[in-house]
């Protein structure tokens, strides 16, 4: 799948980007929980960011250099980011603690996050400060800590000349690893990146369009998405602090509404919220139907949050067919495929125990939302284990090509890969092809999204080490699609160790709970030596999940020579019985 | 408005769960947020920023450490309005 010609953006970097949009009458809305607004212009963002940049310099920061951001969505933030790039530095948004949250892993992972892109300093804001102070004694960046509204407090100004190959920020992607890996982008790719989004997106209705967001800004979907988008265009942006979504979605669409916004964004979850939490009376006088790209990505897609986002709010001027799905990695800098707007969701329906035995799209009645096709510039493959391209249908490996791909992971790390494939990169994500579209279907690498947040299996598996009951070290955390669910949800499967199982499930549960703040949908008790594994002993997740959905995970008999050699053939005729089996 | 006691925090953090998470069993003071009612990140950050909202104080991530039943919470809520907590 290839997408249109590859175009060329209309600023090289995103310090020309700034400077032509503080030409502009534009610039940021803030909103808070109570609706009330505050706006920033980019022409007073621009001189602020140039102070900012002072500042960064004055305090011995070098082009290059990494500044860490840990904020919430404020105009400090927006201070920060551009400072940095305009210090001739890198950015590194990180996610801030949450509001009674537990913090024991979040400040080993700031911690190391911090660590591995070898930060110089790090922004925060007088909130958190004291609180970080745990992480920074364990990452002790060299030019401490520093708060976002100190930054433009002098008049001095400053920007460093910068050049289209030079990184300007580092996002943390989950991929295969335990991990998440510092991504590189230069200012070429996140501009590609924005100029690709304004064509397919922006360019196909009438303007003038401007954006409502909520999304996290140390996400790309909020940094890159939104804000660089906007700033890009350049257009009007409403931001709204994710957490006060959280509380109450209705503000999202009340500010749509207020605002004559055309372009706004959310993953599936983000829609599930207000299908379920929006109430009437918060709907008085809005009127949803200037929206007309209303972007949906980051997780899996739910065809029945979709309907049932159009019946409860096409009364107040929605247009379903404003739905436009998308895919992306932050590898790709954001997105690798949208589908066409103003067409609405689009899926196909297929046989999920075909799709999961056999890796064949066949018809059947789970609905898969199509993600659209590849950017202008970008290619797509679906490819098999051996590398080879499959037709569509055939469930393979999602691998893409694009200019807006990073430059490679920070510290050097899996670079050697990428320059040998070719700027080709696996995503780790299943997939297949229908006419020209991609649909996504499933991971091959193990991670687990719930609510647009991707979690490292360990992270759950972890917890239940110190649960009594469990097998040590045989407990899978998958992620998967609840017929039921509004989205992704959380899978457990655990060994179960000898003695009573009474209670066992509920004291996963918490543990999980406690630890993780993701309350899991099942969680199934196994025989010991049930879970798949590979010949070394390593558990096998993707095939626990596949053996799950296909109802497979048995207690294993005990094993000899004699039937070893039968459980061979059983298998390699059971392979082939099995579409036949399914039809039936 | 009025410093709010213990009791009213409590009313506003069953009226929160109630309406805004739909839990529908009775909310008691010595239920555990996280055993009991199962609150996950989410749930936290609905009632947190809610309660913060509603009687103007704010809650920083540090409280999580004192606090693991919801009259915890409505006793640091109260405080803090009051102007007496850390």
């Amino acid at each position: 799948m290839r997408g249109m010609a590859a175009l060329v953006p209309k600023h090289d970097t995103l310090q020309s980007a700034l400077e032509a949009a503080s030409q502009s009458a534009s610039g940021l809305t803030f909103v808070d929980l109570r609706e009330r607004e505050s706006f920033v212009s980019y022409r007073e963002f621009h001189t602020r960011a140039r102070r900012a940049a002072a500042f960064f310099v004055n305090l011995g920061i070098r082009p290059g250099d990494r500044i860490a951001l840990i904020q919430s969505t404020s105009p400090e933030f927006v201070d920060a980011i551009f400072g940095a790039v305009l210090a001739g530095a890198i950015a590194v948004p990180l996610y801030p603690p949450l509001r009674l949250g537990k913090l024991d892993d979040y400040h080993a992972a700031t911690a190391r996050m911090l660590r591995v892109t070898e930060a110089r300093l790090v922004v925060s804001e007088r909130r958190l400060r004291l609180l970080l102070g745990r992480t920074l004694s364990k990452a002790r960046p060299p030019l401490g800590c520093t708060l976002g509204d100190e930054l433009t407090s002098g008049s001095e100004e400053f920007a460093a000349p910068a050049t289209s190959e030079q990184v300007a920020l580092i996002q943390f992607s989950s991929g295969a690893t335990v991990d998440p890996k510092p991504v590189c982008l230069s200012h070429r790719g996140l501009l590609y990146q924005c100029a690709a989004l304004h064509q397919v997106l922006i360019e196909s209705s009438a303007p003038p369009h401007s954006g409502v967001s909520w999304l996290p800004l140390y996400h790309d979907m909020g940094l890159i998405g939104a804000l660089f988008n906007a700033v890009y265009y350049p257009g009007h942006l409403v931001l709204i602090p994710p957490e006060h979504f959280l509380a109450r979605p209705a503000i999202w669409l009340r500010a749509i509404s207020r605002h004559r916004a055309t372009a706004s964004f959310g993953p599936n979850f983000g829609y599930a919220l207000c299908v379920k939490r929006i109430r009437e009376h918060e709907m008085q006088n809005v009127d949803l139907s200037s929206w007309r790209i209303a972007g949906n990505g980051a997780e899996p897609i739910s065809m029945g949050i979709i309907r049932r986002f159009c019946e409860k709010f096409s009364r107040f001027g929605f247009d379903g067919r404003a739905f436009t799905p998308g895919y992306g990695l932050a590898e790709a800098s954001l997105a690798v495929t949208y589908a066409d707007v103003a067409r609405g969701a689009k899926a196909v329906a297929v046989d999920p125990s075909r799709l999961a035995s056999l890796g064949e799209a066949g018809d059947g009645d789970f609905e898969i939302v199509s993600v659209g096709r590849p950017l202008p510039g970008t290619e797509v493959e679906i490819r098999d284990s051996e590398g080879n391209c499959l037709p569509d249908r055939r469930v393979g490996r999602i691998h893409f090509r694009s200019p807006s791909v990073m430059t490679g992971y920070f510290g050097g790390f899996d670079s050697a890969s990428l320059a040998l494939s070719q700027g080709w990169v696996d995503t780790g994500d299943l997939g297949f092809s229908v006419d020209g579209e991609l649909y996504v279907c499933g991971r091959a690498k193990d991670l687990v999204i719930i609510r647009g947040a991707n979690h490292p299996p360990q992270e759950f598996e972890s917890c239940l080490e110190s649960v009594p009951g469990v097998r040590p070290g045989c407990a899978v955390a998958l992620g998967f699609l609840p017929r039921d669910a509004d989205g992704e949800q959380l899978l457990i499967l655990a060994e179960r160790a000898p003695g009573p199982e009474e209670g066992l499930e509920e004291r996963i549960r918490s543990a999980v709970l406690e630890r993780t703040g993701v309350l899991a949908h099942t969680v199934r008790i196994l025989e010991p030596g049930t879970l798949p594994r590979t010949s070394s002993g390593k558990l096998r997740r993707h095939e626990a999940l596949r053996q799950f959905l296909t109802h497979q995970l048995k207690a294993p008999r005990p094993v000899n020579a004699l039937s070893m050699a039968g459980e061979v053939i059983r298998s390699a005729i059971g392979l082939a019985k099995l579409g036949l089996a399914d039809e039936g | 408005m009025d410093t709010p006691t213990e009791d009213q925090v409590l009313e506003e953090i069953r009226r929160l769960a109630a309406v805004e998470l739909e839990i529908v069993h009775p909310i008691e003071a010595d239920h555990h947020l996280l055993k009991d009612l199962r609150l996950d990140s989410l749930g936290l950050t609905v009632v947190a920023v809610g309660l913060e909202d509603r009687f103007r104080i704010k809650l920083t991530e540090e409280d999580s450490a004192q606090i693991s039943t919801v009259r915890d919470l409505a006793r640091l809520v109260a405080d803090r309005a009051r102007g007496t907590a850390r």
